[in-house]
Protein backbone atom coordinates (compact mmCIF):
# COMPACT_ATOMS: atom_id res chain seq x y z
CA UNK A 1 0.00 0.00 0.00
CA UNK A 2 1.14 3.62 -0.56
CA UNK A 3 1.00 6.51 1.23
CA UNK A 4 0.27 8.49 -1.40
CA UNK A 5 -2.68 8.19 -4.09
CA UNK A 6 -2.38 7.08 -7.57
CA UNK A 7 -4.61 9.42 -9.62
CA UNK A 8 -2.33 12.91 -9.08
CA UNK A 9 0.99 12.55 -10.77
CA UNK A 10 2.29 15.40 -13.04
CA UNK A 11 0.77 13.63 -15.91
CA UNK A 12 -2.69 13.19 -14.69
CA UNK A 13 -2.97 17.08 -15.32
CA UNK A 14 -4.06 18.74 -18.91
CA UNK A 15 -4.47 22.18 -19.63
CA UNK A 16 -7.97 23.12 -19.48
CA UNK A 17 -9.34 20.12 -17.05
CA UNK A 18 -11.50 22.02 -14.65
CA UNK A 19 -12.24 19.71 -11.42
CA UNK A 20 -14.52 20.22 -8.48
CA UNK A 21 -12.98 18.82 -5.07
CA UNK A 22 -14.50 16.13 -2.95
CA UNK A 23 -15.18 17.77 0.32
CA UNK A 24 -16.26 21.24 1.13
CA UNK A 25 -15.39 22.36 5.15
CA UNK A 26 -17.86 24.71 7.19
CA UNK A 27 -15.28 27.41 8.31
CA UNK A 28 -15.53 27.44 12.08
CA UNK A 29 -14.60 29.91 14.71
CA UNK A 30 -12.15 27.47 16.58
CA UNK A 31 -10.86 27.40 12.86
CA UNK A 32 -10.45 31.35 12.37
CA UNK A 33 -9.70 32.41 15.89
CA UNK A 34 -6.81 29.85 16.29
CA UNK A 35 -5.02 30.01 12.92
CA UNK A 36 -5.37 34.27 12.93
CA UNK A 37 -3.47 33.51 16.55
CA UNK A 38 -0.84 31.00 15.20
CA UNK A 39 0.40 33.35 12.53
CA UNK A 40 0.57 36.29 15.12
CA UNK A 41 -1.99 38.48 13.03
CA UNK A 42 -2.85 41.15 15.19
CA UNK A 43 -5.90 42.74 13.13
CA UNK A 44 -8.66 42.72 16.04
CA UNK A 45 -11.59 42.39 12.91
CA UNK A 46 -10.25 38.50 13.32
CA UNK A 47 -10.91 37.80 16.72
CA UNK A 48 -12.59 40.72 18.51
CA UNK A 49 -16.73 40.28 18.34
CA UNK A 50 -17.49 43.32 20.27
CA UNK A 51 -15.62 45.59 18.18
CA UNK A 52 -16.94 44.56 14.62
CA UNK A 53 -20.68 44.74 15.99
CA UNK A 54 -20.20 47.82 15.37
CA UNK A 55 -19.20 47.68 11.41
CA UNK A 56 -20.43 47.36 8.39
CA UNK A 57 -19.60 43.00 8.73
CA UNK A 58 -21.89 42.70 12.28
CA UNK A 59 -19.50 40.29 12.85
CA UNK A 60 -16.02 39.34 12.91
CA UNK A 61 -14.47 37.66 9.47
CA UNK A 62 -12.15 35.33 8.73
CA UNK A 63 -8.54 36.31 7.78
CA UNK A 64 -8.18 36.03 3.77
CA UNK A 65 -4.92 33.63 4.67
CA UNK A 66 -6.86 31.41 5.80
CA UNK A 67 -9.95 31.37 3.22
CA UNK A 68 -6.81 30.64 0.88
CA UNK A 69 -5.29 27.85 3.09
CA UNK A 70 -8.49 26.29 3.41
CA UNK A 71 -9.21 26.77 -0.56
CA UNK A 72 -6.03 25.27 -1.44
CA UNK A 73 -6.54 23.12 1.25
CA UNK A 74 -9.83 21.80 -0.11
CA UNK A 75 -8.10 20.99 -3.56
CA UNK A 76 -4.47 19.88 -2.07
CA UNK A 77 -4.95 16.02 -2.01
CA UNK A 78 -5.82 16.24 -5.77
CA UNK A 79 -3.34 19.18 -6.45
CA UNK A 80 -0.72 18.72 -4.42
CA UNK A 81 -0.48 15.59 -2.23
CA UNK A 82 2.39 14.44 -4.82
CA UNK A 83 3.70 18.55 -5.10
CA UNK A 84 7.83 18.24 -3.75
CA UNK A 85 7.36 22.29 -3.82
CA UNK A 86 5.23 25.14 -3.79
CA UNK A 87 7.01 27.37 -6.40
CA UNK A 88 4.70 30.64 -6.76
CA UNK A 89 1.45 32.18 -6.50
CA UNK A 90 -0.11 35.28 -7.91
CA UNK A 91 -3.85 36.95 -8.89
CA UNK A 92 -5.23 36.18 -5.14
CA UNK A 93 -8.32 37.70 -4.59
CA UNK A 94 -11.03 37.57 -2.22
CA UNK A 95 -14.19 39.03 -3.49
CA UNK A 96 -16.70 38.23 -0.56
CA UNK A 97 -15.63 38.17 2.80
CA UNK A 98 -15.89 34.99 4.82
CA UNK A 99 -17.48 34.31 8.19
CA UNK A 100 -18.13 31.77 10.57
CA UNK A 101 -20.66 28.84 9.81
CA UNK A 102 -19.79 29.18 5.98
CA UNK A 103 -18.87 26.51 3.95
CA UNK A 104 -15.82 26.55 1.20
CA UNK A 105 -16.13 24.71 -2.03
CA UNK A 106 -12.60 24.35 -3.73
CA UNK A 107 -12.47 24.22 -7.76
CA UNK A 108 -9.30 24.17 -9.53
CA UNK A 109 -8.84 24.49 -13.60
CA UNK A 110 -5.28 23.19 -14.92
CA UNK A 111 -3.95 26.25 -16.99
CA UNK A 112 -0.82 24.65 -17.73
CA UNK A 113 1.92 22.08 -17.48
CA UNK A 114 5.48 22.27 -18.52
CA UNK A 115 8.47 20.00 -17.81
CA UNK A 116 10.79 21.27 -15.04
CA UNK A 117 14.45 21.40 -14.09
CA UNK A 118 14.33 17.72 -12.61
CA UNK A 119 13.98 14.76 -14.26
CA UNK A 120 11.33 13.04 -12.29
CA UNK A 121 8.96 16.15 -11.81
CA UNK A 122 7.39 18.85 -13.76
CA UNK A 123 5.98 22.23 -13.04
CA UNK A 124 1.81 22.16 -13.20
CA UNK A 125 -0.21 26.03 -12.75
CA UNK A 126 -3.37 25.65 -11.28
CA UNK A 127 -6.21 28.23 -11.35
CA UNK A 128 -8.31 28.03 -8.30
CA UNK A 129 -11.81 29.16 -6.88
CA UNK A 130 -12.92 28.87 -3.47
CA UNK A 131 -16.75 29.35 -3.60
CA UNK A 132 -19.47 29.99 -0.48
CA UNK A 133 -22.54 28.25 0.18
CA UNK A 134 -24.41 31.16 -1.33
CA UNK A 135 -22.20 30.35 -4.58
CA UNK A 136 -20.40 33.54 -4.01
CA UNK A 137 -16.93 33.41 -5.04
CA UNK A 138 -14.68 34.00 -2.24
CA UNK A 139 -11.37 33.81 -3.33
CA UNK A 140 -9.16 32.98 -6.28
CA UNK A 141 -5.48 32.58 -7.15
CA UNK A 142 -3.09 30.85 -9.21
CA UNK A 143 -0.61 28.63 -7.94
CA UNK A 144 2.26 27.05 -9.77
CA UNK A 145 3.66 23.94 -8.25
CA UNK A 146 6.37 21.33 -9.08
CA UNK A 147 4.66 18.23 -8.92
CA UNK A 148 5.99 14.06 -9.24
CA UNK A 149 6.15 12.39 -12.46
CA UNK A 150 4.19 8.66 -12.27
CA UNK A 151 6.84 6.50 -10.54
CA UNK A 152 8.38 3.76 -13.88
CA UNK B 1 -12.05 51.88 39.96
CA UNK B 2 -15.17 50.56 38.25
CA UNK B 3 -15.56 50.31 34.33
CA UNK B 4 -16.71 53.64 33.45
CA UNK B 5 -13.90 55.40 35.15
CA UNK B 6 -11.23 53.35 33.98
CA UNK B 7 -12.72 54.47 30.14
CA UNK B 8 -12.54 57.92 31.13
CA UNK B 9 -9.28 58.03 32.60
CA UNK B 10 -7.21 55.83 30.90
CA UNK B 11 -4.51 57.23 27.76
CA UNK B 12 -5.01 54.84 24.51
CA UNK B 13 -1.93 52.84 23.82
CA UNK B 14 -2.41 52.53 19.98
CA UNK B 15 -1.70 50.25 17.29
CA UNK B 16 -0.82 50.24 14.03
CA UNK B 17 -0.97 53.07 11.03
CA UNK B 18 -3.00 54.76 9.19
CA UNK B 19 -3.01 55.89 5.42
CA UNK B 20 -1.31 59.27 5.85
CA UNK B 21 1.38 57.03 7.19
CA UNK B 22 2.53 55.27 4.39
CA UNK B 23 4.64 56.79 1.81
CA UNK B 24 6.28 55.16 -0.93
CA UNK B 25 9.74 53.68 -0.50
CA UNK B 26 9.07 53.50 3.27
CA UNK B 27 10.28 50.10 4.88
CA UNK B 28 9.28 48.01 8.20
CA UNK B 29 11.30 46.11 10.05
CA UNK B 30 8.34 43.63 11.59
CA UNK B 31 8.01 42.68 15.21
CA UNK B 32 8.71 39.17 17.07
CA UNK B 33 9.66 36.95 14.62
CA UNK B 34 8.74 33.34 14.92
CA UNK B 35 10.47 29.96 15.07
CA UNK B 36 8.31 27.18 13.37
CA UNK B 37 7.35 24.26 15.29
CA UNK B 38 6.36 20.37 14.40
CA UNK B 39 3.27 21.35 16.46
CA UNK B 40 2.75 24.62 13.57
CA UNK B 41 3.06 22.48 10.94
CA UNK B 42 1.09 19.66 11.95
CA UNK B 43 -1.72 21.28 13.16
CA UNK B 44 -2.35 24.09 10.60
CA UNK B 45 -1.79 21.09 7.72
CA UNK B 46 -4.25 19.17 9.47
CA UNK B 47 -6.87 21.95 10.50
CA UNK B 48 -6.68 23.24 6.60
CA UNK B 49 -6.75 19.58 5.04
CA UNK B 50 -3.73 20.05 3.66
CA UNK B 51 -3.03 16.25 2.45
CA UNK B 52 0.89 16.40 1.55
CA UNK B 53 2.40 13.48 4.16
CA UNK B 54 5.88 15.85 3.85
CA UNK B 55 3.88 18.43 6.00
CA UNK B 56 3.05 16.04 8.62
CA UNK B 57 4.81 12.25 8.30
CA UNK B 58 8.56 13.06 9.56
CA UNK B 59 9.96 9.89 7.48
CA UNK B 60 7.63 10.68 4.58
CA UNK B 61 9.93 13.78 4.29
CA UNK B 62 13.16 12.26 4.90
CA UNK B 63 12.24 10.09 2.29
CA UNK B 64 12.18 12.92 0.09
CA UNK B 65 15.55 13.99 1.50
CA UNK B 66 14.46 16.46 4.10
CA UNK B 67 16.32 16.30 7.52
CA UNK B 68 12.83 16.52 8.89
CA UNK B 69 9.39 17.75 8.42
CA UNK B 70 8.46 20.24 5.70
CA UNK B 71 6.89 23.06 7.19
CA UNK B 72 3.55 23.84 4.94
CA UNK B 73 4.20 26.77 2.33
CA UNK B 74 0.94 28.29 3.28
CA UNK B 75 1.92 28.03 6.87
CA UNK B 76 5.13 30.19 6.01
CA UNK B 77 3.08 32.43 3.73
CA UNK B 78 0.44 33.23 6.53
CA UNK B 79 3.36 33.78 9.53
CA UNK B 80 5.45 36.57 7.36
CA UNK B 81 1.88 37.71 6.66
CA UNK B 82 0.63 37.64 10.28
CA UNK B 83 4.01 39.39 11.56
CA UNK B 84 3.56 42.33 8.87
CA UNK B 85 0.15 43.26 10.22
CA UNK B 86 0.67 45.63 13.07
CA UNK B 87 3.24 47.91 10.91
CA UNK B 88 0.93 47.53 7.49
CA UNK B 89 -3.14 47.00 8.01
CA UNK B 90 -3.96 46.81 11.57
CA UNK B 91 -5.80 49.90 11.65
CA UNK B 92 -8.07 47.97 9.48
CA UNK B 93 -9.47 47.84 5.78
CA UNK B 94 -10.15 45.27 3.54
CA UNK B 95 -7.50 42.37 2.69
CA UNK B 96 -7.93 43.12 -0.70
CA UNK B 97 -5.33 40.88 -2.43
CA UNK B 98 -1.55 38.77 -3.16
CA UNK B 99 0.55 39.30 -6.51
CA UNK B 100 3.79 37.74 -7.38
CA UNK B 101 4.03 35.03 -4.32
CA UNK B 102 7.72 33.30 -4.60
CA UNK B 103 8.47 30.39 -2.54
CA UNK B 104 12.12 30.59 -2.10
CA UNK B 105 12.93 27.55 -0.69
CA UNK B 106 10.91 24.84 1.59
CA UNK B 107 11.41 25.69 5.03
CA UNK B 108 12.44 22.72 8.01
CA UNK B 109 10.75 22.96 11.45
CA UNK B 110 12.83 24.72 13.74
CA UNK B 111 13.77 27.53 11.27
CA UNK B 112 13.22 31.03 12.51
CA UNK B 113 11.41 33.69 10.32
CA UNK B 114 11.58 37.31 10.24
CA UNK B 115 9.90 39.75 7.72
CA UNK B 116 10.23 43.39 6.65
CA UNK B 117 7.91 45.31 4.04
CA UNK B 118 8.28 48.15 1.88
CA UNK B 119 5.75 50.42 0.31
CA UNK B 120 5.49 50.09 -3.54
CA UNK B 121 2.37 52.20 -4.13
CA UNK B 122 -0.36 54.24 -2.81
CA UNK B 123 -3.63 55.50 -4.43
CA UNK B 124 -7.23 56.38 -3.43
CA UNK B 125 -10.00 54.89 -3.28
CA UNK B 126 -12.73 55.84 -5.69
CA UNK B 127 -15.52 54.31 -3.55
CA UNK B 128 -14.49 54.72 0.01
CA UNK B 129 -13.45 58.06 0.50
CA UNK B 130 -12.50 56.89 4.54
CA UNK B 131 -9.94 54.59 3.25
CA UNK B 132 -7.09 54.96 1.07
CA UNK B 133 -5.61 51.46 -0.95
CA UNK B 134 -1.73 50.75 0.03
CA UNK B 135 0.93 48.45 -1.86
CA UNK B 136 3.78 46.91 -0.08
CA UNK B 137 6.58 44.22 -0.79
CA UNK B 138 6.91 41.80 2.30
CA UNK B 139 10.36 39.80 2.20
CA UNK B 140 10.50 36.56 4.92
CA UNK B 141 13.63 35.60 5.71
CA UNK B 142 15.41 32.70 7.50
CA UNK B 143 18.59 34.29 9.24
CA UNK B 144 19.68 36.39 5.77
CA UNK B 145 18.31 34.65 3.25
CA UNK B 146 14.90 35.41 1.65
CA UNK B 147 12.14 32.58 2.09
CA UNK B 148 9.41 34.12 0.48
CA UNK B 149 8.28 37.38 -1.14
CA UNK B 150 5.06 38.65 -2.27
CA UNK B 151 3.22 42.13 -3.15
CA UNK B 152 0.03 42.78 -0.64
CA UNK B 153 -2.73 45.20 -1.42
CA UNK B 154 -5.17 46.28 1.27
CA UNK B 155 -7.63 49.34 1.90
CA UNK B 156 -6.34 51.32 5.11
CA UNK B 157 -8.56 53.90 7.46
CA UNK B 158 -7.21 57.37 7.06
CA UNK B 159 -6.53 59.37 10.26
CA UNK B 160 -9.98 61.26 10.37
CA UNK B 161 -12.01 58.69 9.45
CA UNK B 162 -13.91 57.37 12.48
CA UNK B 163 -11.78 54.41 14.01
CA UNK B 164 -13.06 50.89 13.06
CA UNK B 165 -11.56 47.62 12.31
Amino acid sequence: MSLTGTDNFFEDFKPGDLFRHARGKTVTEMDNVLITHLVMNTAQGHFNEHQMKETEFGHRIVFGGITASMVIGLAYQDTGEQALAELEMDGIRFPSPVFHGDTLYAYTEVVSAEDGDRPDAGIVTFRHWGVNDRDQIVFEGVRRVLIKRRPT
Amino acid sequence: MDASTLRARARPWPKGHTFEDFTVGDRFEHHWGRTLTESDTVTFSALTLSYNPAHFNAEYARGQGHQGLVVNPMLVFLTVFGLSVQDLSEAGGAFLGVNALTFHRPVAVGETLTAASTVTAIRESKSRPTQGIVTWHTEGRSGAELIIDFERTNLIRKRDAEERP
